[in-house]
């Protein structure tokens, strides 16, 4: 059943729909609600997402979960060394019935796409769906197809196993909004999740079907819309411009967040407000996205890594460091 | 035992000449001097390596390091006799420790384990038996040249075990099949017991041959330096022409004998009797230095020998008298005197030893090598103490007491106590008046945040937020009414900071009202 969404909804309303998809997400996705919450605060965004984690954790059960909740077409595409640009955007084909040549469109015509292991892809395959998600059009044979929103690409990688792939490159890394780290869940959580799957309660396959839809792709745009209206104030962009100036100036950095980083913090910071039940931003809704917004665009120094440091720890050390906003 | 059957040809060298001799003296014994090493060492070792790698602490093997110079006795014990042709097995030698390992083992441990000359001097102690008061004063008489060169060896072989340990540990490594997926970057941060055992049987390893490498050099300097001092080779050259004479009788021996007494060091001017030759250089060996025997002292011990060959010497037939002069510019004259303190160090440090170093193209002065070990030395220290003031749980952001201090600023907020009004009330009532909601809540929520950090301090950073304030606080005062209070202020704070959506007066009011009865117990200080 399709909840009825309006085109536009009141603050409230918003808040209510977004807390009832990120309900139905975590029925089936036990013990993260971090990474529901980051997944939708990126889609309402409409920013892509890389999701790094070892197999077995549910990104894929996650992503087939949006698209039934949202009522949005899904495709996945399993990224392999011999894949071609051409298996992702579509191709022309001979039809010999008509005589004419047909475009064949590929997988990345949809609103919601899983590009699974992407960094096992070579480059040119990866600079082909990169460019679909930054223009978010495709071009094939010199014709042009505008995608329909939302688009949103949900990539994933193993932090294991790095043996045959291709990093990608750092200015294809920026044009994720978020990267998030998916982990395995705590011990409880485990635990809840192994008794629902042995009294039934949640098939141990990936099963999307037990969810109910909660909105539209229209919906999405409207909640996309609310998150826009969100009260910043400009203290706060002062705020969001210093931490990601301090990534640049930080002596263990070799490259910190540009200015599109600064874009992203803003517009994610309204979202995580919204789904928050607020209609302005604080300087936690800041903090709250900045890890996501930022670990990929950092690139720690080798004298860094020696030491033992991570973007993660670096990254606390300037939440801590870098003064409030002040009003 | 006649002196050929002696292991070393003593003679006065350059520093770097004993060095090769050194090493010399352990490529001809190293079996058995590793030996030595392996029983005296090797169970002490594999406990404290097993015990650091099953808690995978430094502390041990840093233990293991600190003791080397009781380690180093046994093998100085060895080369000395072994020098004679004896060679005393490691149980004797275990055997007779406490005769000489324990002579000047405290002082090496403690306030002389830094010392650069560490392994040259252990002689003085353990050879001579020189005790209390004396040993400076022999010390000072040993580290003159060329003996400081003693500190430039001490450094070399510590770089050398370094060097050694870090390309067996990366050799290692490079033959590990690659399944065990062994990473640079992992194996510094986490070490398995297995690897941590590894590196530390590495570093034995290594230690098995720099150390009595190490011995046998400083060792041979030290043989070397006593050799300068006090003539050595010369009281034993002429102890063999004395046997020569002897054997060959006739008037030349008198004149010889003779002139033997007019030698800077006395000598023995009869041949001492057959068998006797090895307990006289053992004596030499084994003996202080005196001012009497050394070179430069000329204070006649057997007075009348000595003073015909000084006269003979200074007759006009032997040394004819001859007076020049010359001329010198003004400037050559000037004495060293004016210099300033840093032309001093600078001429100490870089200051041509008389060993023939200034000649030697490879020549690198002595004490720049011991200052550069003392500076990194003293970097190693600060880096130590910044990591340990990195790592250690609570120590940033706290006060010499280990207390946390209240940064500046808080939430955006002045937090100094100083800047806050004396009356809070009548300010809050001003800026009411004024219709400055936001200032009025600002006051009251400085006021908050600074009691409640005075009554219990919490480690906040200048980046804390509101929310952080009230998460830190909800964890340390759980259920307490002043959490309730604040949580009301905060909400109201933010509304007003970031949604521009001011409270109302009243509602300020009431919120003063409650502080005015939460303030005083938290205001009485630390609980």
């Amino acid at each position: 059943m399709t909840t009825d969404v309006p085109g536009e909804m009141t603050p409230e309303q918003a808040t209510a729909l977004a807390g009832r998809i990120e309900a139905q997400l975590n029925q089936v996705l036990i013990g993260q609600p971090a990474i529901t919450r980051q997944v939708m605060i990126a889609l309402i965004t409409g920013g892509h997402v890389l999701i790094e984690g070892v197999p077995g954790l549910g990104k894929t059960l996650l992503a087939r979960s949006l698209a039934r909740v949202l009522e949005l077409d899904f495709q996945r595409i399993q990224f392999t060394p011999d894949l071609m640009p051409s298996d992702v955007t579509g191709h022309v084909l001979f039809d010999s019935q008509t005589g004419d040549f047909r475009v064949r469109k590929g997988p990345a015509f949809t609103n919601l796409l899983l590009a699974d292991e992407i960094n096992r892809a070579p480059a040119k395959t990866q600079a082909a769906l990169l460019e679909v998600m930054q223009e978010r059009r495709i071009t094939i044979e010199g014709e042009s197809f505008d995608l329909a929103p939302p688009f949103v690409v949900l990539a994933t990688q193993n932090p294991l196993d790095q043996e045959g792939t291709y990093p990608l490159p750092e200015a294809e890394l920026d044009r994720f909004l978020f990267k998030i780290l998916i982990d395995y869940p705590s011990h409880e959580d485990e635990a809840r999740m192994m008794e629902m799957v042995l009294d039934g309660r949640l098939p141990d396959s990936l099963d999307a079907a037990q969810l109910t839809p909660e909105a539209n792709a229209e919906g999405i745009l409207a909640l996309g819309r609310q998150a826009n209206a969100v009260i910043l104030d400009r203290a706060l962009v002062d705020y969001i411009l210093r931490l990601v100036r301090a990534t640049r100036d930080h002596p263990s950095l070799v490259q910190g967040g540009g200015p599109r980083a600064s874009i992203a913090l803003a517009r994610t910071a309204k979202t995580q407000a919204l789904l928050a039940g607020r209609d302005f931003v604080i300087p936690d809704d800041v903090k709250q996205v900045a890890a996501p917004v930022l670990r990929h665009r950092l690139r720690l120094g080798v004298d860094a890594d020696i030491e033992g440091q991570t973007v993660e720890s670096l990254l606390e050390q300037l939440l801590e460091q870098v003064e409030a906003p002040r009003q | 035992m006649d002196l050929n059957r002696l292991n070393a040809r003593l003679a006065p060298r350059s520093s770097w000449q004993a060095v090769d001799l050194g090493t010399r003296f352990y490529r001809r014994w190293w079996r058995q001097a590793s030996l030595v090493w392996l029983v005296f060492t090797a169970v002490p070792f594999a406990l404290l390596a097993g015990y650091a790698a099953a808690t995978r602490s430094v502390w041990p093997l840093l233990l293991f390091w600190w003791l080397k110079p009781l380690w180093e006795r046994p093998l100085l014990a060895f080369y000395s006799r072994a020098l004679f042709d004896d060679y005393p097995g490691p149980l004797a030698l275990l055997r007779a420790f406490p005769q000489y390992g324990l002579n000047g083992l405290a002082a090496q441990l403690t306030w002389r384990r830094f010392s650069p000359s560490r392994g040259f001097l252990t002689g003085v102690w353990q050879l001579e038996g020189t005790r209390g008061a004396q040993v400076s004063g022999r010390i000072a008489v040993m580290l003159r040249p060329p003996g400081q060169r003693a500190g430039t060896l001490t450094f070399t072989v510590l770089g050398l075990e370094h060097a050694m340990t870090v390309a067996l540990v990366v050799l290692a490594m490079t033959l590990v099949p690659w399944q065990f997926n062994l990473e640079w970057s992992v194996w510094f941060q986490e070490q398995s017991h297995l690897q941590w055992g590894f590196v530390n049987l590495a570093w034995y390893l290594v230690l098995m041959v720099t150390e009595p490498l190490y011995v046998a050099t400083s060792f041979a300097l030290y043989l070397n330096q006593r050799t300068w001092l006090e003539g050595w080779d010369l009281q034993l050259g002429l102890t063999r022409i004395g046997e020569r004479r002897r054997r060959a009788g006739g008037a030349a021996l008198l004149v010889l004998l003779a002139l033997c007494g007019a030698a800077p060091h006395p000598v023995e001017a009869q041949a001492p009797p057959p068998g006797q030759a090895e307990s006289r250089l053992k004596s030499l060996l084994h003996q202080p230095c005196r001012s009497d025997f050394s070179r430069d002292n000329g204070t006649a011990h057997q007075a009348d020998p000595k003073q015909q060959a000084i006269d003979l010497l200074a007759s006009d037939t032997f040394m004819p008298f001859e007076e020049r002069q010359d001329r010198r510019l003004r400037e050559s004259l000037r004495d060293d005197d004016g210099d300033s303190w840093w032309q001093d160090l600078l001429r100490r440090l870089l200051d041509q030893e008389p060993d023939g170093g200034g000649r030697d193209p490879l020549h690198v002065p002595d004490g720049l090598i011991t200052g550069l070990g003392y500076l990194l030395l003293a970097l190693l220290l600060v880096v130590i103490l910044m990591m340990v003031r990195r790592y250690l749980p609570g120590v940033g952001g706290r006060g010499p007491d280990g207390k946390p201090v209240m940064p500046v600023r808080v939430a955006g907020l002045d937090t100094r106590a100083e800047s806050l009004p004396a009356d809070l009330e009548q300010a809050l009532d001003q800026e009411l008046a004024r219709g400055d909601v936001r200032a009025a809540l600002a006051l009251l929520l400085r006021d908050g945040l600074v009691t409640l950090f005075h009554y219990r301090p919490l480690p906040l950073t200048a980046g804390a937020t509101e929310q952080d304030c009230l998460r830190a606080y909800q964890r340390e005062l759980d259920g307490a009414p002043v959490i309730a209070w604040l949580s009301a202020l905060i909400n109201a704070w933010t509304r007003t900071a970031w949604a521009h959506r001011p409270s109302d007066e009243q509602a300020v009011r009431e919120l003063m009202a409650r502080w005015r009865a939460l303030r005083p117990p938290l205001a009485g200080g630390p609980r």
